[in-house]
């Protein structure tokens, strides 16, 4: 039975089974992200009928955003939906090794999203003096991004989550601790992108507020040792985990769970350019 | 090469070396562990179907405190607060925890059946589906604490099912009240919508070969409209009840007017949700009695396409009518004329599936047994609902209507008269399946009786009460006003449909213990759930059915050399791919669902202020149980989607020791 | 097929027949008329003809549909039941699927019925939104705003003297509307709180105040007359207890009214001597949870009621209502309530000015009669659950003897 997996003749486009040919997981998250539309319809248009009705004395958006860096960032998460194609193209070509890099990508891109998004929230904050309370504005812009941007933290969870799976041993395979090793390895990977996540954080705040270079790096050291040692050994970690043992239990058969994965995140980079349209580029038409 | 592929999307050959105890595979077929862990559909159903029955009673205790207070002008049965608080959760309760779960109950048991499929597409989601609803359930009442034990600030829900801001707010609503009725319904959102995409999937991919869409029993086809209407509407309120959250606990805007919010936008997005929400509540109804009628007038539904697509149609328009529950809000003369005509357009659909039920009945041979009375009985009652929905639609004469009697009246014979008595037909109907047993026609019958004329004395005189001027939601009123024996009337009503539907828990009760027993298919059924033994075995077809023709059971029936020799050839096949597939049972979607249990507890139980000490509860509480969620869905993911193989002797009993594990390298 | 025993069947028959006499004794079965004083079906305006009208449209193409349909449905039941055993046991009837035709003409019908509905709906939902042009120039406007649980009725065009100085604030009152008759009223309506509904059905339907949102409605009273008016949107604790009177006057006895309300409130003069009100006072009588508090003469002829109360009480005490003024302070009653010329200038309930020449307390709850208007004073909460002003007695802790009371009493009634 172990040969079914190995053989090469899946078709990734019909599924026999199916009284469609549509397979069950694709269409479940066709049907959800239908769902998911809806989602963020309702937000965006709680967003645009305040900015249509502003209570008097509100923000002005445009003294709040800095659309430069807010570009950059959408830049980056389509590029990460590129990395998420060639991954789900990488497995269905039954090409593990190309399909975890790529995957690797795909997260490293969405954490860059996500970086951008707590500096600018950040800045909002400090910066700005717009909070979650203190204007209509505040409430349904931190509202809707951060919702959107729990959709990309799920997202890189679920890829995370993917990566680590796609180590479990398969047939022949004498590993007793798997299931230790998936847990620990998953930990690994999730605390070396959280300290990362910090370190940048830390680096761009030591540039702002230190005069020179030289006092920024002297500053960003003291601040961020702890977490810089960190997030070296949990990459140290993830690099022991992921170190070649034989035999896998991912192959072509994963395809579609790493393609609902794709639709999912290709969705959710959608979303955001709707965001990004009608939050803030038509604030500057 | 067709197989291979087959093989590996149904079971993924995982082939893992050693399986870890934490992620063995419950093997409980009876017991406490065997419900927990089930993910057959039909005990889910089952399950779905018990929890709604005790909601149904609960909300039924509700409604006769209700009517008792109103018995007689000035009524001292019960405080304000608590005459608030009942209405509150009678609706709430009797929508989302009662008639909501009893379709789900039918979607669960019945569609897999009537589509010739073994399961839902996701058996494991279904279970979460399930325990998500109880977790919601559990939220949503926990408030009951408060009166019933004496707790200061814990109050059940009591600013109204539809929750209008800035009423819910934290400035008019103090307590906790609000807080479980928000997190309450999240989590009976997310049940609902997990368990309607599953149901998508199944219906447009587990269809047995043959199993066109037209082909489709029109139960199945309200099913996929259904669930279609509860995965685009829910989102709706999901967000308003964020809204609603963050206001209450974060400090934002959303309705709060000193900082600009608009309390209308609420009733916008609550409607949105909420007018889809009356068609979820009654194209199932309207399914059964499609389902019912046929069968016994012994003829075919007259007209099914246009029956299907009236529908899908009434589904489509209703999000285009959410206005009308708003005429007087102030909207305008074009928004209120748009949302009047809108709102006629959807009488079109609603009358034509009238026309051809009767078209259905005339021509046949009616059999005039319980299930049929209570049909028939629906048809009567939801054309008078309909009517005076029309009525509604002329929007200047629903000023005077809207938030009256008149409202009260119009929509329990919608609900009452329409979705409960076909539930209850449904519940006649499938019995025998169900259970292998039938309910006495002179118990049945009587029951129908008692509550048709129970109802019609409760809610009739409740629209001569709204035409008088009698607003909703009052928990007392004048007798000066002409309303007196109306509303005694009402109530004396109201109590002898208490009893009707007593005396139907009791015969339903007795029959599942004593009733007559019954063969196969005791009602000459049309649709495929028929075709099988009842009870229903696990794994419910013996050989996956071919359909011919749209009453596929009906063909079967009169075709039965071809039939046979068709299940001779498959059968064949089946055995020779290794027997018929099941999946394996899992505790995990009950652990995920006891993680959002224990976040909907935590995070709304205590104060939300930073100096109280209650914060750490209500912190610590919430991680925790997102941290038990995450670890369910993370092994649940991890355990993997195999299944085994049963092999059946001539009886279609499992043979014992043939069962088969697969996706362990065993083999 | 006898399915059920014959003695249960006629068992059955007594006991219904028994319970129903049973039950039924005792009531008057005239709710079907419909007669009430917020009836929906009597129509005493413009508005209120033109939605019952509309409401008659529907209801009579509805009920024809209702008895086409409801008698095919019958007839089918009956001619097409299988009446015994060999009946249900025969063969199927033929297996017919549908007729198009009978369907297209069965969808062309229902449409033709809607329109007949439609057209009025229409031409209503433009008369009713706002003051017909030709007559803008007429209308009277006033602004009513909802309060837990009490409604506000402001008269913008009207200037009220707040003090002998002269200052002047726009007229307002509470609770009890008073409009001209003949002459279409354009209300704007507000709420301070919750949203509210403002709906006198005899006048026309209802409209939300909702907050953040600047509604608007009209209606006319063909006449001088007394309407029953209650709030229709659920808004708390007290919603059922949230009730007002609109009361519609002739051109004369409305400018009379108007002119008595434009002035400071009414000063009874002090007797040089102190002889207050020591003689010991009986206690009210206690009074049953929700208990009634209109009696039935008022309620056969309210308008006369209503004119009686414009008068000056007949046994005034100007001692007690001395010492009911000075209490009204002590109390701290006016950091609620404004009394025009008193020195009271709260807001945040309704204006007392000329409280004495209403007909209702606590939001047309109660008749505004010694008796009644002390149960209310003495004990807000056990009349109206939940409002505000005996949360502030609560706050506040404030009693008040039985003596107090009756000053208090005796100091409102005076304010005509």
């Amino acid at each position: 039975m172990s040969s079914h997996a190995a053989s090469a003749s899946i078709d990734h486009h019909h599924d026999p089974s199916t009284s469609t040919g549509i397979p069950n997981k694709k269409l479940l998250m066709w049907a959800f992200l239908a769902s998911d539309c809806m989602f963020f319809g309702v937000l965006i248009a709680t967003h645009l009928v305040y900015r249509l009705h502003p209570p008097a004395g509100g923000l002005d958006p445009k003294a709040v955003f800095s659309v430069e860096l807010t570009s950059f960032s959408t830049f980056i998460l389509l590029m990460s939906s590129l990395m998420m194609a060639l991954a789900v193209t990488a497995i269905q070509k039954g090409n593990v090794r190309s399909c975890r890099w790529s995957l690797l990508t795909t997260i490293f891109f969405g954490m860059i999203f996500l970086g951008c998004q707590v500096y600018e929230f950040q800045h909002f904050v400090v910066d700005k003096k717009m909070t979650l309370s203190n204007s209509l504005l505040g409430t349904t812009f931190y509202t809707l991004t951060g919702t959107h941007g729990c959709h990309v933290a799920i997202g890189v969870l679920w890829l995370t989550l993917m990566y680590v799976r796609s180590f479990k041993p398969g047939a022949g395979s004498a590993q007793r601790t798997w299931l230790s090793h998936q847990l620990l390895h998953a930990l690994a990977l999730l605390a070396f992108l959280g300290l990362c996540l910090k370190v940048t954080l830390g680096l761009v705040h030591a540039i702002q507020v230190e005069p020179s270079l030289g006092a920024a790096a002297g500053h960003f050291v003291k601040a961020e040792f702890l977490a810089l040692a960190g997030a070296l050994a949990a990459l140290g970690a993830c690099a022991w985990f992921a170190r070649p043992r034989g035999p896998v239990a991912f192959g072509e058969a994963n395809a579609i769970d790493v393609e609902s994965m794709g639709l999912y995140w290709h969705f959710v980079d959608i979303v955001w350019i709707v965001i990004f349209t009608a939050v803030y580029l038509l604030e500057y038409l | 090469m067709d197989t291979t592929a087959k093989t590996a999307y149904l079971t993924k050959e995982d082939a893992v070396p050693v399986q870890p105890k934490l992620l063995a595979h419950p093997t409980a077929k009876t017991g406490l562990m065997s419900w927990l862990t089930t993910v057959d559909h039909k005990r889910i159903g089952f399950l779905y179907g018990v929890f709604a029955l005790f909601f149904f009673l609960v909300g039924g205790v509700e409604a006769l405190l209700i009517r008792a207070q109103l018995m007689y002008p000035n009524g001292t049965v019960l405080t304000a607060q608590m005459y608030n608080t009942m209405f509150t959760m009678h609706g709430t309760t009797m929508i989302f925890l009662a008639v909501m779960p009893l379709s789900a109950a039918f979607f669960n048991y019945i569609m897999p059946l009537q589509i010739g499929a073994r399961d839902v597409a996701f058996p494991r989601l279904n279970a979460f589906s399930l325990w998500t609803f109880v977790a919601g359930a559990i939220v949503l009442n926990i408030g009951w604490v408060g009166p019933i034990f004496g707790v200061d600030g814990h109050n059940a829900p009591d600013a109204g099912w539809y929750g209008y801001s800035p009423l819910t707010s934290k400035q008019f609503t103090p307590g906790h009240s609000v807080d479980y009725w928000v997190m309450g319904l999240q989590l009976l959102g997310v049940a609902s919508i997990a368990a309607s995409l599953n149901f998508i999937v199944t219906i447009i991919n587990m269809r047995a070969p043959g199993m066109t869409m037209m082909r489709l029993p029109v139960f199945t086809w309200m099913t996929l409209v259904t669930a279609f209407l509860i995965v685009l509407s829910f989102p709706a309120i999901t967000i308003a009840l964020v809204e609603l959250m963050m206001d209450r606990n974060f400090g934002t805007v959303f309705f709060e007017v000193s900082g600009g919010g608009m309390p209308i936008l609420w009733q916008h997005l609550f409607w949105v949700f909420g007018h889809p929400e009356v068609y979820i509540l009654i194209l199932p109804a309207m399914g059964i009695i499609s389902e019912i009628l046929p069968t016994f007038s012994r003829k075919p539904l007259f007209g099914y396409p246009i029956v299907v697509f009236s529908g899908a149609c009434i589904g489509f328009l209703g999000f285009a009518v959410w206005s009308h529950h708003m005429f007087t809000t102030g909207m305008g003369t074009v928004a209120t004329a748009a949302f009047a005509l809108a709102t006629m357009a959807i009488a079109v659909p609603t009358g034509v599936k009238i026309f051809n039920w009767i078209g259905t009945m005339w021509g046949g041979r009616l059999m005039m047994r319980t299930p049929m009375m209570f049909a028939l009985g629906f048809v009567w009652m939801f054309m008078i609902g309909g009517f005076s929905g029309v009525m509604h639609s002329a929007a200047p004469a629903d000023t005077q209507q809207n938030d009256s009697y008149f409202v009260i009246a119009h929509f329990h014979y919608v609900l009452i008269g329409g979705s409960i008595f076909a539930l209850l037909a449904g519940i006649h109907y499938w019995f025998p399946l169900m259970f292998g047993r039938k309910v006495s026609e002179f118990w049945g019958k009587l029951s129908f009786w008692i509550i048709f004329v129970g109802f019609n004395v409760t809610f009739f005189p409740m629209h001569f009460l709204g035409l008088n001027g009698m607003p909703r939601r009052t928990f007392t009123y004048d007798p000066n006003l002409g309303w007196n024996t109306a509303n005694y009337i009402a109530s004396i009503g109201a109590f002898v449909l208490g009893l009707g539907i007593a005396v139907y828990f009791a015969v339903m009760i007795y029959t599942y213990y004593k009733g007559e027993k019954v063969g196969r298919d005791p009602w000459d059924g049309r649709t495929l759930e028929w075709s099988i033994p009842n009870p229903p075995p696990e794994y419910n077809f013996r050989v996956i059915p071919t359909v011919h023709a749209r009453d596929a059971f009906w063909y079967e029936k009169n075709n039965r050399e071809q039939i046979a020799a068709e299940r001779a050839v498959a059968e064949k096949a089946e055995a020779d791919h290794g027997g018929i597939h099941m999946p394996f049972s899992s505790i995990w979607p009950f652990v995920a669902s006891c993680g959002l249990l224990i976040v909907g507890i935590g995070s709304t139980a205590f104060e939300a202020k930073w100096d109280v000490p209650g914060i750490h509860w209500k912190l610590g509480l919430s991680l925790l149980g997102g941290l038990v969620t995450l670890v369910g869905i993370y092994f649940w993911s991890l355990e993997g989607n195999e299944g085994y193989h049963l092999h059946l002797d001539k009886d279609g009993k499992p043979v014992k020791g043939h069962e088969q594990d697969h996706g362990h390298g065993k083999h | 097929m006898r399915l059920v025993p014959s003695f249960l069947v006629r068992a059955g028959q007594l006991l219904v027949a028994g319970a129903s006499l049973l039950l039924l004794s005792g009531c008057d079965f005239n709710f079907w008329r419909m007669d009430g004083h917020q009836s929906t079906m009597i129509a005493e305006g413009p508005v209120a003809r033109s939605q019952l009208n509309l409401f008659y449209v529907t209801c009579w193409v509805t009920l024809v549909i209702f008895i086409l349909v409801g008698g095919v449905l019958a007839y089918t039941m009956w001619r097409f039941r299988a009446r015994t055993e060999a009946d249900e046991r025969a063969e199927p009837p033929p297996q017919s699927h549908g007729n198009p035709l009978v369907e297209i003409g069965l969808i062309g019908a229902s449409v033709l019925a809607l329109v007949i509905i439609a057209v009025p709906t229409l031409t209503a939902i433009w008369y009713t939104y706002d003051v017909p042009e030709a007559e803008k120039k007429n209308a009277y406007e006033v602004t009513a705003t909802g309060y837990q649980w009490w409604f506000k009725f402001e008269y913008p065009a009207e200037q009220a003297a707040v003090d002998a100085a002269g200052t002047k604030t726009p007229l307002v009152t509470g609770n009890e509307l008073v409009i001209p008759a003949g002459r279409p009223v354009r209300i704007n309506v507000r709420t301070v709180d919750v949203i509210h509904s403002f709906w006198v059905p005899k006048l026309g339907g209802k409209i939300d105040m909702i907050p953040n949102r600047a509604n608007f409605f009209w209606l006319q009273a063909d006449k001088p007359g007394y309407f029953w008016g209650q709030c229709a949107e659920y808004c708390g604790d007290s919603h059922a207890v949230m009730r007002f009177r609109v009361i519609a006057l002739d051109e004369k006895d409305f400018a009379a009214w108007k002119e008595k309300q434009l002035g400071l409130a009414r000063s009874v003069a002090a007797p040089a001597t102190a002889v207050a009100a020591a003689a010991p006072v009986a206690a009210l009588r206690a009074f049953k949870v929700n208990e009634v508090g209109v009696s039935e003469a008022f309620d056969r002829n309210p308008l006369e009621a209503w004119r009686a109360k414009q008068a000056v009480e007949k046994e005034e005490n100007p001692a007690l209502i001395a010492q009911g003024r000075e209490l009204f302070a002590a109390k701290t009653c006016n950091a609620c309530h404004s009394v025009r010329g008193h020195g009271a200038m709260g807001v945040q309930g309704p204006d007392l000015t000329h409280f004495g020449a209403r007909t209702t307390v606590g939001a047309g709850l109660i008749e505004n009669n010694p008796e009644q208007l002390r149960r209310w004073i003495r004990d807000p909460e056990s009349v109206k659950p939940g409002n505000k002003m005996a949360k502030a007695y609560r706050d506040n802790k404030i009693t008040l003897s039985d003596a107090e009371q009756v000053a208090l009493t005796a100091y409102l009634l005076s304010l005509k």
